[in-house]
This record gives structure tokens, sequence and C-alpha cells, in this order.
């Protein structure tokens, strides 16, 4: 059997056992190097997934340990996915934490979570999707805790512990009824199952429910999102960006393999709870994005409100649309990562100057932040305007996609909202972009550290090269919905 | 000179995305522009850098200029209308920055915002066509690879749309065309763009933007053969507008103005000749297109010129001007030489261009049996013959009128000059006969065929020639003008003084360019649009609309407000909701609701 597909896997895994190891021994001033090594990592894992070739085909490249792991292009579109944003999130943490003499337990950490992130993507099996999504969870709860000194992102922690266990919980009880109910954990096996005996109403809707609160818990769907924006809010930036941009996708393949490929047969009920949650969920955050004055916890509700559009996907349901739902994941992840890592470096920025800040995240100190550090004010420009959906960006094609499939499938009312929210959320990223380029600076001008800028540099490039030329990512997309039955 | 021949055209289309492909078309006729375009903008690039050397704001000149050269690039390298569209809405948006280029001069500002309005209005109607030729054939069956939107898929399908929509079509397209280059009835933004720097005038007037609507109605030319009525239209408009504009050349005082009316009256007959080719066939496209390409080379020439002379007087009203001749012999060779090509006078480029517009006019006239178009060619040339030398005489010859100290411009700006005026010399003489039949290739001739019989016309296979006298007339009337301009403005035979006076009913509407300022801006602009509708709009806007947007952000900022409550911060309200939700979501299921 060839296992070579596994290679990004073994890559990430053994370099998080490297830098545990190698952590233990080596001298602050050159744990840096260590977080160094991540990023080669993950770039080297990102090139041999895009040079593999799996993404521009829709047949199976492999099927690994009994059935229980498959590589396809929807499992390395996902990974392209986690992988990109760890090596945005690693990149700027450099800086960071230059200084933190625990820094090789957060690479650590930050590698196992990817890890955790691609078993998922890659899971044939319910018991493989399980432990991939505990794995990441369990990192991600110790990150988000990361800054111990700092009450709030214990908070922040605890919070996301307790909600991400409750989850679990309510997950894992679906998951059993599905095997007591099927006879089989594999995804394919309950597929064909299902389609030959049918499953009864009672138990397929209590199996449904379980899982969409469970799935939903790490897409920060209403009403399961309200970890989200107090962790967000709490944890480190680098953290935040790596939930909202990352893990919550983990989420959304989870459900693209179980609710597509194994349950297809309810989809009727699939569609009109998706429907009702994507409608509540991008109305709610946008609302609520509108009062924040945490930009952080204003890119939180963003987020939630961003997942409402992602989940029209599973209303809509044709080949397109599915595409595009994956085409948005891509391009969300690059948007949000940005997006906390700019909040990021202003933090960073302030902290450096005075160690006592509070609420450094806060939009009064946005203010004439084009003056004070022109670089990254202009970098969050893009990443907001990518987010409102402003060509030539990202966003823009995303939304232009996701939004026309709905068209085309006769989803009418869907849309409608979904634009109005559109315009709506344009009201509090403009607000950002008029505290950082019309009003008066809030202090004298800041040095700008260059590892933050790299990674924004990445985000930007990736959202540039999507926003004008979207046809061969879209052609990852639509060959990722099509291993999936569409 | 060789070209190039069929075989050599270029064309690839990449999808874009969703329905947007994105292309290019190299052939004849692109090519023919895309030589123009790019030599005529190098020349005034080389041109700007002595002429903009006193300028604080070179690098935005520059970036500006680029990005207006690139755009027309674009347009003419589009391979569907789509993409066609997209530059040419950049060419408006560069136009618009480069008249407005000394931004702090209020009427530089004005004439910026006229411009982009004036030709909006042009873009909009162009815009309108594009969607009603696309719902008319989107469900036209194409090959798979081939590209809807794309300018041979597009012409292929013609015949499939109802002549009715096909005229309505054609007539926005040529709606376009007008705006941009400077037609009846847009055509008042064209004279006050003379607001930017001199080289702005001459790249819009010469080589980019005002071709953009020539090279429009070329591009579309089997869609316009289509349907007669719009070629007849094309005709009429352009020839109204060669005469109309010429009457106002005639009296302008301001060097530059006198060239803008002049650009309007010469894009006026490339309409003409395209409009012509009702009778003619495609063989036009290439008549307009040499005018044009010779135009560009003379016009550009003479719009340096009048920099130079502008640069070296320091003065730009004719009338306090003169004699310049000796100081600034370059400049006054070389804008005699253009003046020469763009009258008519042979062996310039412009004689053989307009030469044969005008024997396209006689060939229409004699097919169709009214020699209106005929006859609005020649009067027009001798106006054109007047105004021209007018301008040369009172620049140049007699005693200088006002005190100042001229100086000859630098070679970075002389130089250009002498190539022009070489080309305004030559370039006839060596391309008129390859030139048509190069151009001809550009499209086929079984579409040029297929286009004129759902036109329900036939094509005069016989070309009418004139007789001599008929011939020699645009000579005749080039060199009358001529003499009455020497006897005029040079020996002063005739007292102007009785002419031009504000007695003078005919001298002051000339003066006053027809009363446009009133018609178009006090009663179009201010009364009709102003007053009325946008007054409306705004009570509309600002009582009703603004009202409930209000109402609706109170709203949502209120409920924002709110639910941000239920937010509590206690972790156990948020497992409680978790649970709620699921709940809720089985009952909601369960109970057949959802």
């Amino acid at each position: 059997m060839n296992y070579s597909p596994l290679i990004p896997e073994l890559i990430v895994v053994l370099t998080g056992l490297i830098v545990v190891f190698f952590g233990l021994f080596l001298p602050l001033r050159v744990k840096k190097g260590l977080g160094c090594i991540s990023a080669l990592a993950l770039i080297a894992s990102i090139v041999y997934i895009l040079k593999s070739g799996v993404l521009s085909t829709s047949e199976r490249a492999g099927i690994y340990f009994y059935e229980a792991y498959a590589i396809d292009s929807l499992s390395q579109f996902f990974k392209l996915v986690f992988l990109a944003v760890s090596l945005i999130v690693v990149i700027a943490s450099i800086k960071r934490y230059e200084d933190n003499k625990y820094q090789d337990e957060y690479y650590g950490l930050l590698l196992f979570a990817t890890f955790g992130m691609m078993i998922v993507a890659s899971s044939n099996d319910l018991v493989t999707l399980f432990i991939g999504f505990e794995l990441a969870s369990m990192s991600t709860y110790v990150l988000a805790g990361f800054d111990k000194t700092n009450p709030k992102s214990l908070e922040a922690a605890m919070k996301y512990f307790i909600i991400g266990s409750v989850s679990s919980a309510i997950m894992l009880f679906g998951l059993s009824l599905l095997y007591g109910v099927t006879g089989t954990t594999n995804i394919e096996g309950i597929s064909a199952y299902v389609a030959v005996n049918g499953i009864a109403d009672a138990s397929g809707i209590a199996i449904l429910v379980f899982l969409i609160a469970g799935f939903a818990f790490k897409m920060a769907l209403v009403p399961f999102h309200m970890w989200a924006p107090d962790t967000y809010e709490g944890a480190p930036t680098m953290i935040s960006a790596m939930l909202a941009a990352g893990s919550k996708k983990m989420g959304f393949v989870a459900a693209f393999k179980v609710f597509i490929v194994a349950l297809i047969a309810l989809r009727l009920d699939l569609q009109s709870v998706f429907f009702i949650l994507a409608i509540i969920t991008m109305t709610y955050g946008n609302v609520v994005a509108i009062s924040q004055k945490s930009i952080k916890r204003m890119l939180a509700y963003s987020s939630v409100a961003q997942a409402g559009y992602i989940a029209m996907a599973f209303v809509i349901m044709t080949p397109l649309a599915m595409g595009a739902g994956m085409l948005y994941i891509l391009s969300h992840a690059f948007m949000k990562s940005g997006a906390f890592i700019a909040v990021g470096a202003v933090t960073h920025m302030l902290w450096t100057r005075n160690k006592n800040v509070e609420n450094a995240d806060y939009l009064k100190n946005f203010a004439g932040l084009s003056q004070r550090a022109p670089y990254t004010a202009f970098a969050m420009l893009i990443f907001v305007f990518a987010l409102a959906g402003i060509p030539p960006t990202a966003g823009f094609v995303s939304k232009f996609f996701l939004f026309s499939s709905a068209i085309q499938a006769g989803y009418i009312a869907l849309v409608v909202v979904a634009i109005l929210n559109s315009a709506l959320s344009l009201y509090y990223y403009a607000r950002l972009v008029k505290y950082m380029y019309v009003l008066p600076p809030a202090g004298e001008t800041l040095k700008e550290p260059r590892a933050y800028l790299l990674a924004m540099l990445v985000a930007i490039i990736a959202i540039f090269a999507i926003g004008i030329y979207p046809a061969p990512f879209l052609d990852w997309a639509m060959n990722a919905a099509a291993t999936i039955g569409m | 000179m060789k070209f190039q021949l069929h075989s050599g055209c270029v064309e690839q289309s990449w999808p874009w995305f969703a329905i947007l492909n994105f292309g290019i078309l190299i052939d004849p006729l692109a090519a023919v522009m895309l030589c123009m375009v790019s030599f005529v903008s190098f020349l005034i690039h080389v041109y700007s850098v002595g002429y903009m050397s006193h300028d604080h704001a070179k690098p935005r000149y520059f970036a500006e200029t680029a990005l207006f050269t690139t755009a027309m690039l674009g347009v003419v390298l589009s391979d569907n209308i789509l993409q066609f569209f997209i530059f040419w809405e950049l060419v408006g948006l560069c136009s618009y920055l480069l008249i407005g280029f000394w931004y702090r001069k209020p009427t530089a500002a004005a004439a910026a915002k006229k411009a982009f309005l004036v030709t909006r209005v042009g873009d909009v109607l162009f815009l309108a066509g594009i969607i009603i030729l696309y719902l008319n054939i989107r469900d036209f069956q194409i090959p798979d690879e081939a590209y809807l939107l794309q300018f041979q898929t597009m012409f292929a399908a013609i015949g499939h749309i109802p002549p009715g929509q096909l005229t309505i079509i054609t007539l926005l397209f040529f709606g376009g065309a007008i705006g941009k280059s400077g037609q009846f009835p847009l055509h008042i933004w064209l004279p006050d763009a003379m607001e930017g720097p001199t080289t702005v005038s001459a790249l819009i007037h010469a080589a980019t933007m005002v071709t953009a609507g020539v090279y429009l109605v070329a591009r579309t030319f089997p869609i316009f053969l289509a349907s007669p009525d719009a070629l007849t239209v094309v005709a009429y408009i352009g020839g109204f507008t060669a005469i109309f504009a010429a009457t106002m050349g005639l009296v302008m005082n301001d060097i530059k103005r006198v060239l803008a009316y002049s650009t309007v009256s010469q894009l006026g007959y490339m309409m003409l000749a395209l409009g012509t080719g009702i009778v003619i066939g495609a063989e036009v496209v290439g008549v307009s297109m040499f005018h044009l390409i010779s135009h560009a080379f003379f016009k550009a020439l003479l719009f340096l010129c009048a920099g130079s002379v502008i640069h070296g007087l320091g003065l730009q009203d004719l009338r306090q001007m003169g004699g310049a001749f000796s100081k600034m012999k370059i400049t006054a060779i070389t804008m005699l030489i253009a003046s020469l090509a763009l009258t008519g006078i042979p062996p310039t480029a412009g004689f053989f261009s307009k030469d044969a517009i005008i024997e396209g006019t006689y060939a229409y006239g004699v097919h169709t049996g009214s020699m209106v178009l005929y006859a609005l060619g020649i009067i027009a040339a001798l106006l054109t013959s007047i105004y021209t030398y007018r301008l040369w005489f009172m620049a140049f010859t007699g005693k200088p009128r006002t005190n100042y100290h001229a100086h000859e411009s630098p070679p970075s700006m002389t130089v250009p000059l002498i190539i022009l005026a070489i080309l305004a010399l030559v370039f006839g003489l060596v391309a008129h006969g390859a030139f048509g039949g190069f151009l001809e290739h550009t499209y086929s001739e079984h579409l040029i065929e297929d286009a004129a019989a759902i036109g329900g016309h036939h094509l005069a296979t016989e070309h009418a020639h004139p007789p001599t006298i008929l011939f020699y007339m645009p000579i005749i009337v080039g060199v009358l003008g001529f003499v009455i301009s020497w006897l005029i403005y040079s020996k002063r035979v005739i007292n102007m003084s009785s002419i031009v006076s504000k007695r003078n009913p005919i001298y002051n509407l000339l003066l006053n360019r027809y009363y446009q300022q009133k018609i178009y801006i006090e009663f179009i602009a201010i009364t009709i649009v102003y007053r009325v509708l946008a007054m409306l709009g705004e009570f509309i806007d600002r009582r009703i609309i603004d009202g409930i947007i209000d109402g609706i952000s109170y709203v949502i900022i209120t409920i924002g407000e709110f639910i941000r409550r239920i937010q509590t911060g206690v972790v156990q309200h948020y497992a409680a909701f978790v649970v709620a939700g699921v709940v809720v979501l089985i009952i909601l299921l369960q109970g057949g609701i959802l």
C-alpha cells in the first residue's frame, strides 16, 4: 500500500513531537528557532498537498487503517485550510512569544491541534472523526489559556472547555445512537445501511439534532455559539485566529462528511434545520457585532455571521453551493486569520510601549492607526473589506458564487436575507476603517513588528489570488464537493 | 508597407469567473489601433517630460497617463463586449482624473465633472445595450469552449435577434460611442476638457479616449450593418456633428478650444464614414480607421504645437498672439504641416483619408439619391480650412498683439513635433493603398454579407466615382479656405470688426456656441435634472427613505444592545442555551413544524 499521501500528517505530528521534546533542553534564546521549524514543517505539508495533485481530481487517492482514514480532494482541501491558518498563526507567534519560556509547548500544541483537524478532515469513520475532534479541542483548550497571567485568558479557556465538553458529550451521544441504529461506525457503511433500510423518524431526528449541536459548537452557529465571543476575546489573539479561522472549519468538514455522505437520507430535515440556523446565525452575528467596543469581540460576532453564510450550503445542497461553501471556507480562513493577526499586531505594539494597557483591542485604540502603523492599518482595511465582500477580494467571489448558487436553486428569500446582512455588516467594518483612516491618531507612531507583517502579507496574497483569479480555487472546491457525492 | 494578413490574428480567451471571460484579440483592426495608440502615447509621454517639468505633481501625472494608456489598450485588445466595457469605463475614469489634473482650479474641477457625467450618459446607454443584447442571445446554442459575449460568437448570433431589438441595441451602442467620441448631442464635454494640461488634451483628443467611440462602432460593425436604421442615424449624426462643430471652431479665441471643436468635427467625419457603410460595406471600416489614424497623428501634432505655443508664449488667447513665427520656427512649421493635413491638402495624410470619406458620401448619395451627406462633408471641409488657417495666421504672422517673451521649446518637446510632422506628411502617401486592404480582413466576407442580408439591403458592388470637378472638390475647398483666411487674418483686407461684433446675431450665436450652455446646463442640468428630478428625489430620499433607514438602523442598534445582554458571561447560561437549542430543534422537527 502506498502511504505517501499521509506525509503531510506525518510531517506535522513529528515536528510537533520534536518541538516539544527538544524544547525541554534548549535555552530560551534559541527557542525562537522552534517556531521557525514549525513554520517550515507547515509550509512543507502545504507544498506536498499542492504538489500531490489530489486536489485536482475527484478520485479518492487512498484509504487506510481498515477504511478509517481516507485521502481525497475534500480532505486535502480542508487540510490546506487548516495548515494555512496554522502557518499564518505560527509566523505571527514567532514575534509574539519570542520571550516566552514555554513557547515550545505552544508550538507543539498548535501542531497537535492542526494534526487533530487534519484527522477530522480525512476521517472515514465516526471514531476517527471523534478522536480528531477531541485532539484538536484539547490542544486548543490549553492554548486558549496560554497567557496564564491574564485572567481573561484563563476565563476564556475555562468557558471554552466547559461548553466544549458539553457539546462533545451531546455529539458523542448522537454518534453512539447512530452506531446503535446502523451497527457500524464507518461513514460509507452508514450511508449504505441507511440507503437500504432507511432510518426511523424519531431516532433519525434525535441523531441529526445531537450531531448538529455538536458540530455547530465548533462552527459557532446560534444558539451554540455563546462560548465564542468570550473565548475569542479573552484568548491570546493568535489562538482566536486559530479558532475562528481554522478549528471552526473542522465543524464544517465533519458536517460535510456525516450529513452529506452518511445521512443524506435526512436531507429534508437537514435543510430545514440549517435554513433556520443560517438565518438566525447571520442576522444575530451581524446585529450584535454592531454594538461591540472590542475589535476581537466584533470579529468574533462577524465570524458567527460568516458561519451563517457558509451554512447556507447545507440548505441549498447543489454542487455549486457546496463548492461555493468550500471556497468561502478557504477565503474566510485567510480573511479572518488576517484580521485577528492585525488586531494582534496592534495589541502587541501597544503592549510593547506600555505593559499595563487594558483593553488594548478596543476600537478607540484604532483611531488614526493609518498614521501610527500604516502597514497594519492598510492590511486591516483589506481584511475587513474582504469580510464585507468587496471586490476584488476573496470575500467577494465567495459570496458571489454562494449567493448565485442559492438564486439558481430558487432560495431567493435566503439570498435576500444574506444580502441584507452583508449590507448590515458593512456598517461595523466601515466604522473600523473610519477609526483607522479618518479619526486623529490616538498616540505616536508605532514600530510595526515584521513577523506580524509577514503573516498578514501571506493572508493578503491569498485573498487577492482568490479574488482576482478564483477559477483554480473553485475547481478544487468543486472537486471536493464531488467527492461527497455532489 | 506590408501588414500581416488574417492568418496572423491572435485570439485567446480565458474563463475568468461566472460569465466573465478575459481575452485578447489582435486582428487587423486592433493591430492598427494598437500601433497608433501606443506610438502616439509614447510620443506624448516623451513630450510630457519637458512640458510637465515644472509641475509638482509629476508622479501623479505620469501614473494617470500610464493608466489611461493602459485602459485604452485594454479597450483595443478586448475580445468580448463585457471586457470592452470594463476598460471603456476605466478610460472614462482616467479622463476624469486627467482633465481635473489641476483640481485646485475650479474650472478644471468643473470640466472634469462635466466630462465624467456627460460620457456617463453614453456609458449607461452602452451598458443597457449590452444587457439587452445578452438577454437576446443567452439562449443561443454555442459550442462548449466558445464564449457568448465574444465578438465572433456575438456576430454569429445576431441573426436570431428580432430586427426591432437589434436596432435598439445598436442605437444604444452608438449612444455609448456618441458619449466617448463627443458626437452631437453629447459633445459638450469635449471643449471643456481643455482645462487639463495640453498633453492630456493631445492624449484625449488624438490618440485615446475620443477614438474609442469610433472604434466601438468599427468593432461591432457587423451588428450595425445588420440594422440599417441605426447605421443611417450614425451617418447623419456624424455629418451633422462635422459641420456643427466646425462652425463653432470659426469663432473660438482660445487656441485649444479651436482644436477641440476641430476634433469633434473630425470625429463626425469618421462616424459619417462608418455610416456610409450601409452602401459600401465593410470597406468603410478601413476608410474610417484610416482617417482616425491620420487624424491621430496630425491632431496630436496640432495639440502638441499648441502646447508648445502656450509653453513658449505663456498665452492661450489667439487675440493676444501674433508674429511668433520668427521666435518659434520649428513649432510654426510643424503646425503648418499639421494644418495642411487637417485641411486635406495633398500629399498630407489628411488628404487621402478625408478624400476617401467624401468619396464614400458621394457613392452613398448616388445609391440613395440624397446628396445631403456629401454636401455636409464638403461644407464642413471648407469651414475646417477657414478655422485652421485662421488659427495659424493669428498665432504666427503679423505683429505681436501684446508684449510677450517668446522662446522655442526644449528638444524633448520639439522632437516629438518633428516626428509627428513627418508622419502627418508621409503617412498618407505610404499607407493609403495598403491600409484599406489590410483592414478588409477584419471581418470575413460572408459575415458582412450575412449581416447585410439580415439588415435587408444590398451593398453596392460598383462604386460610383464622382465627376472630376467633384473629385477635386475637397482640395478646392481646402485651398479656398486657406485663401479666405489669408485675406482676412494675414492681409486683413476685410475689416473684421463689423462682423465680429455683438450686434451680429450669427456671430453671437456661434460665439455663444448655439447657446448650448443655456440649453444643457441651465435648462437641462439645472432646471430639469436639479430643480425637478433631484429635488423630488431629495424629498423622497430625505423624508421617506432616510426615515425608513434611520428607523431600521435605530431598531437594529436597539435590538443589538438588547441581545447583547443575553451574553451574560455566565457559563452556566451558555450551557443552558446549548441544551435549550437541542430541545427546541428536536421539538420543532418531531412536531413537524419544520
